[in-house]
Order: C-alpha cells, then sequence, then structure tokens
C-alpha cells in the first residue's frame, strides 16, 4: 500500500506562484476568486430565485384554485339573485388589522372583537347572497372563503417578498425566504386539499374532539349554550357530566369559552377536560394520544385565555387529551388512523373522570375543534 | 418534482350495527354524516349508523 505524503507540498507549484510559471494557468486560479467574491450572491440570487419563484408560481395556482372552485360551488350550491363573482372578490380580498400592542392591557377584549366582527361580517355578507341558504351552507361557503382569502394573502406576501429582494438585487433579503418557503408551501397545499372535503361536508383530522363529544351527545337532550356551541348534559358513575361541542355538521369551531363560562355560572364544576388535535412533531407518528394539563385550544389565543381565566377564578384543574397529527392531516379529511382512535379517546376519558373525580362532582368535556360533519 | 409520486386519497364510510356491532366499509356517497342512520342490519333486527367516515391515501 503507498501513502501520499501530505508534508511535501510545494506551495509555489500548487498556487502557480514560481517564475516560470504559464500566466494562463494562474489567471485561471484568481481570475474566478475575484468573480464569486464580486458577483456570488448575485448568482446565489439567480439560483435561489429559480427555486422561488417556482413556489410563487404554485401559490399562484392554489389561490386562482380555490377562488374559482368557490365560486363554482356557490353558482352551483345557491339560489342566486346577481352574479356573486365581484362580490366573492371583494370578500377575498378584505384583510384584518390587528389592534395596536405597545399597551398589551386589555389587548384579548380587542383581539376577539376585531376576530368576531370580521366573521360576523363575513357571514352577514355570505348570506346576503343568496339569503335563504341553511346555516351549514354558510358555514361551508363561510370556510372555503377563508382559505380562498388566505391563499390569496399567501400569496401576495410571498410575491412581494420576492420581488422586492430582486428589486433591490438584494441577496440576505432573499434567504428568510427561500427558509420559511418550505413550511409555507406545506400549509398551502394542505389548504388547497382541504377545500373538496369542505365541500362535501367530511371531518377533517381537527374534529376528532368534537367527533367523540358528538357520539357522547348522541340520545341525550342537546341545547345551544353559546354561538354555534351546544351543550348535553349526561352521567357517568355519579358524576354528573357537561358535553359542549361546535355545533356541528356545520363547518365551525364554535365559542367553546362562551359555553364554558355559561356551565360555570349556573353550576359548580370541578374538572374541565378538553379533547383536541395537537400538531405533532417530526418523527412522531401520527394519531399517537396522549394526556396533559392544561387548555388543549388553538386558535388565535382569545378563547384560550377565556378558558384558563375561567378556570383560574374558580379554581378548577383542567386537564386535556391530544390526537397527534400534521397541519394537513388536521385540515384535510379525517385519516383511518385517526378516526381508529376515537373509541381509546373516549376510553381514556372516562379513565380520566375515574381518576382525578369523585362521586357527586361535575365535569365539563370539551370537544375542541371544527365540527364539519360531524353532528351531534 | 420529478421523484414526487403523485398520492390519491380514497374516502370511505363505515357502518356499524348498533345492536350486534358488525361493521361493514363502503364508498363515501354524498351526504353522510356521521352517526346517520343508514339502513337496517342483515344479520340481526338492529340498524347501521355511520360510524367514522376517513381517507385512505394509496400512493
Amino acid at each position: 500500500m503507498s501513502l501520499v505524503n501530505f508534508t511535501n507540498i510545494d506551495f509555489d507549484q500548487l498556487f502557480a506562484m514560481s517564475d516560470d510559471t504559464n500566466p494562463i494557468m494562474m489567471l485561471i486560479w484568481i481570475l474566478p476568486i475575484f468573480f464569486f467574491v464580486f458577483y456570488g450572491q448575485r448568482i446565489q440570487l439567480y439560483v435561489t430565485s429559480g427555486e422561488i419563484k417556482k413556489g410563487i408560481a404554485k401559490l399562484d395556482g392554489f389561490r386562482n384554485e380555490s377562488r374559482d372552485e368557490l365560486i363554482n360551488y356557490v353558482k352551483k350550491n345557491l339560489k342566486l339573485n346577481n352574479d356573486p363573482v365581484q362580490k366573492i372578490d371583494r370578500f377575498i380580498d378584505y384583510f384584518t388589522i390587528m389592534p395596536v400592542d405597545m399597551d398589551p392591557n386589555g389587548i384579548v377584549d380587542k383581539v376577539r372583537h376585531i376576530v368576531r366582527s370580521r366573521e360576523d361580517y363575513t357571514r352577514e355578507h355570505v348570506r346576503s347572497l343568496s339569503p335563504q341558504m341553511s346555516d351549514v351552507e354558510l358555514s361551508k361557503i363561510q370556510t372555503l372563503l377563508e382559505i380562498a382569502s388566505s391563499l390569496q394573502m399567501i400569496y401576495k406576501i410571498i410575491n412581494h417578498m420576492f420581488l422586492t429582494a430582486k428589486k433591490q438585487n438584494n441577496y440576505p433579503l432573499i434567504l428568510p425566504l427561500q427558509m420559511i418557503l418550505p413550511f409555507i408551501m406545506e400549509q398551502s397545499e394542505a389548504m388547497k386539499e382541504a377545500i373538496p372535503v369542505f365541500k362535501k361536508g367530511q371531518p377533517v383530522g381537527d374534529g376528532i374532539g368534537p367527533m367523540i363529544i358528538g357520539k357522547m351527545m348522541l340520545k341525550h337532550k342537546k341545547e345551544t349554550v353559546a354561538f354555534q356551541t351546544v351543550l348535553a348534559k349526561s352521567e357517568f358513575e355519579g358524576r354528573e357530566l357537561f358535553l359542549l361541542k361546535a355545533e356541528g355538521p356545520g363547518s365551525t369551531v364554535g365559542r367553546p369559552a362562551d359555553g364554558l363560562e355559561k356551565i360555570v355560572s349556573e353550576n359548580k364544576i370541578d374538572a374541565i377536560i378538553m379533547i383536541d388535535a395537537a400538531l405533532k412533531m417530526e418523527g412522531e407518528d401520527s394519531a399517537t394520544v396522549t394526556r396533559g394539563f392544561g387548555a388543549a385550544i388553538g386558535g388565535i389565543g382569545t378563547e384560550k385565555f377565556e378558558i384558563e381565566a375561567i378556570a383560574t377564578s374558580k379554581n378548577i384543574p383542567i386537564f386535556s387529551i391530544v390526537v397527534k397529527q400534521s397541519v394537513k392531516e388536521a385540515i384535510t379529511l379525517m385519516t383511518k388512523e385517526i378516526a381508529d382512535k376515537a373509541d381509546d379517546v373516549r376510553t381514556q376519558v372516562y379513565e380520566m373522570i375515574q381518576e382525578n373525580t369523585t362521586q357527586g362532582q361535575s365535569i365539563v368535556i370539551i370537544g375542541v375543534g371544527n365540527s364539519a360533519g360531524v353532528p351531534q | 418534482m420529478i421523484f414526487s409520486k403523485k398520492k390519491i386519497t380514497l374516502d370511505y364510510t363505515v357502518e356499524k350495527c348498533s345492536k350486534c356491532g358488525m361493521q361493514r366499509k363502503r364508498k363515501f356517497s354524498e351526504g353522510d354524516v356521521l352517526f346517520s342512520e343508514c339502513s337496517k342490519c342483515d344479520s340481526c333486527d338492529g340498524v347501521y349508523f355511520i360510524e367514522k367516515i376517513f381517507g385512505e391515501t394509496l400512493e
């Protein structure tokens, strides 16, 4: 075996610096160095731009597709008085300005007010397309509109960031875009794939909480306890159960915090159990069921804040059970793995009640999530 | 991308007899809603309810 001797390097020869070196060979070494020093970033900008352009073209396709799907759905399923295209285009472009948070005091109330005003506005204007449409149909169209609006906003922001970087020939400006684009694409693709699911009124992965509570509510009297939120009372081994979920089969998450507030104001509650879908970490198996403490609820944070405030003021412990899933699984058709866990989670809820409460106590069980395709 | 495989998701409905617990799986059809009554059970006098609606992905 022959070994290379690395101690005997002639640097003059290596860098072609000796007197007898061909000057052309020297240029071949030195010119690229200068070239890459001055134009390296620009070359990287061009290479990266190509990738980002493909992503933006896809995003453009998604937003157009979602808009067309929405318009076709409205035209096909509603009795319309006028052409809805102009109105829908106006809704899609609607934006929300979040309140100033320099002084965070009272910010949750302000955010809740703005978000609810937007929801109410959208609902009423969607209804104006065809005043005789059912609430389920209305919730479907509202969800489709939210998807189209979100995809439009994502496209506009990403395109703006890209064009600004290109205009300024600024490579560092394009780096954050390159880093976030895969995540944005994943979420956008999930939203695009969610469209047919909401159109057909099928349950999504996020609906696992309402699905479990919905089944527990069957054969019990239901009442509307808050806007798009239903309550049913049942019993389990001498304990009173207050079952709460968004009103299905419409596509809504309801207002569980308002429902809880009403229940707590009229009854002495000893525990709250929340069932929700949670984002799985990379490497974690989908449809894994885990238990924990604290309010399991996503969204903008106002519902969570309100639930925590109620629980704290009344000293009620909050337990939670979550079913892990990816972003895509959460908003697209429920997978078999997630659906198969419903019975297991229900068993775990009863175990949790037995372990943490005693006979004669009252428990609120909230099925958190979108109730599309999940009645009660 | 060249190497990415297109995935197809097929949607299914699982019906379960409320009395004998017999289950049957079929393709989802428009109008299927969870917990709704479907048909009478073939093996007992119970009724089939929609137990699950889910998607299975083929690669």
